[in-house]
């Protein structure tokens, strides 16, 4: 059996996927935001950037990404802790994917919802943002908390830049006390924990936001 | 997998040049410091592992800390794995890594080791009290390994050279192949030599033994190229510590197992 030092290592472990879950979601919400309504943008400019970025982004693997924030960015000679590159790479991976989620959910509101909205003399910023943003964010929650599940998941790739999350915790131990089932088990017990709520979080707000159809 | 291979082989070639030309002072910096970065595998029981209350122990750990001691300046333990250790030390993440890290001419290309201070062997091992004492008498039977592991290659060479009919039986990795021989799946088992401390140590009903020794690696300090200074400092502090015995203590004292008389250089 697993002491109680382990199992709490382990717990702490938790916290800092969580961590870095929360990290990703929030900063790179807000980057992504940003994102969509530049690759909606009718200047054609802020759209090629949100483009290339997203690209980029999606085109390269996350952990060769947070192996470049990490070893990268020492070799050109700044010092960065694990953890802050672990965060930099995460917000940058989850910018592109959330930006690219709302475009479609942005691009799925009928055409005729801008032209009515328009009919009540709203402002163009108004337009977007009270009649077509809420309607997009509705259609985009499944893929969104899907990708959100993602994002808890893919944070055990920072264990290859060494911080120390609930994977690199659990091989770190069964290593040590060669008891992987109990190990293992007791790790996706904690990512089922973090990961249920979401899922529950995102029926949820599909109820919620599923006013015209009610 | 070879995604990160890639990656790393790229990341180091950059660090390569970067690092080229400019002979650095890292004993200096250490002394200065006050405090050495020392990488260590703490995945690599009995090398490096974590204790029922989450303490670093282990051989590699006893080790760095004796080199701070020699140095006299503070231990700072930089947990590194495998596959990441050359570039922690590449990109000054660290300033030598103690790390199960075995001396080979692929890695000599990019980094520098100290004097071998200790050994990594595998060995042939088996359960119930089979005896065996070579390659010949594993003929007409099961032998697992990990798949693709050094191991495994030595192994089947050895085999193929001896013309010795055996089937191999190969599993994803350590964890699995030591199931298979504690299930009794086979009862002849291709390890590193120090695996079996800790794996015996977890199940002592079905002990897996010992018979003869396939290979002999050394295992090293790892440290940059052009680092003359400590090198040399290094060199010396393995020499005295192996004459006066106290590396052989720490490497008794978690592998059960004496070092060679003399540790091959490669």
């Amino acid at each position: 059996m697993l002491t109680s030092f382990q199992i709490q290592a382990l717990l702490v472990a938790a916290l800092w996927t969580a961590g870095l879950s929360l990290i990703a979601f929030s900063l790179g919400g807000a980057v992504g935001l940003l994102i969509a309504v530049m690759r909606v943008s009718a200047n054609r400019v802020l759209r090629a950037i949100s483009f290339t970025y997203i690209q980029i982004v999606q085109g390269t693997p996350l952990l060769v990404q947070m192996m470049l924030a990490f070893f990268g960015l020492s070799i050109l000679g700044f010092s960065i802790e694990p953890f802050t590159a672990a965060s930099a790479a995460m917000v940058i991976y989850s910018s592109a994917y959330f930006g690219e989620i709302w475009r479609g959910g942005i691009l799925a509101v009928p055409k005729t919802q801008w032209e009515a909205a328009e009919c009540l003399a709203l402002h163009p910023f108004q337009r977007f943002w009270l009649i077509i943003v809420p309607q997009g964010l509705r259609i985009s929650t499944p893929p969104t908390v899907g990708f959100m599940v993602q994002i808890v998941k893919n944070t055990s790739l920072a264990s290859v830049i060494g911080v120390a999350e609930l994977t690199y915790t659990s091989k770190l131990i069964n290593n040590s006390t060669f008891q992987p089932f109990t190990v293992f088990s007791l790790v996706a017990v904690l990512y089922f924990c973090m990961c249920y709520p979401l899922a529950w979080w995102s029926r949820k707000l599909e109820d919620k936001l599923n006013v015209a159809h009610r | 997998m070879n995604i990160r291979n890639l990656t790393l082989a790229a990341l180091t070639a950059v660090g390569l040049v970067a690092a080229a030309g400019a002979s650095a002072d890292t004993l200096g910096d250490i002394r200065e410091r006050g405090a050495i970065n020392v990488g260590i595998d703490l995945g690599q029981a009995p090398f490096g592992m974590v204790d029922g209350s989450m303490k670093q122990v282990g051989s590699d750990v006893e080790t760095a800390k004796a080199l701070a001691e020699g140095l006299g300046v503070k231990l700072n333990v930089v947990t590194v794995a495998p596959a990441n250790r050359i570039p922690f030390l590449m990109t000054g993440k660290v300033d030598v890594v103690v790390a199960s890290f075995s001396i080979t001419e692929e890695r000599k290309k990019q980094v520098d080791f100290s004097k071998p201070y200790a050994v990594s062997e595998v060995v042939v091992a088996t359960t119930g009290g089979l005896a065996l004492s070579g390659p010949a008498d594993l003929a007409g039977r099961q032998v697992a390994v990990t798949r693709a592991s050094t191991n495994d290659s030595l192994i089947t060479d050895a085999l193929k050279a001896d013309n010795v009919d055996a089937s191999i039986v190969r599993y994803d990795d350590n964890a699995m192949t030591t199931n298979a021989v504690l299930s009794g799946q086979q009862d002849v088992y291709v390890v590193a030599q120090s695996l079996l401390v800790p794996i015996n140590e977890a199940n002592p009903s079905r002990k897996i033994e010992p018979q003869f020794v396939l290979r002999t690696y050394p295992l090293a300090v790892g440290l940059r190229k052009n680092e003359p200074e400590l090198k040399a400092w290094l060199d010396t502090w393995v020499t005295e510590n192996l004459a006066n015995g106290k590396l052989n203590g720490i490497y008794e004292t978690f592998h059960h197992a004496k070092l060679p008389d003399v540790i091959p250089d490669a």
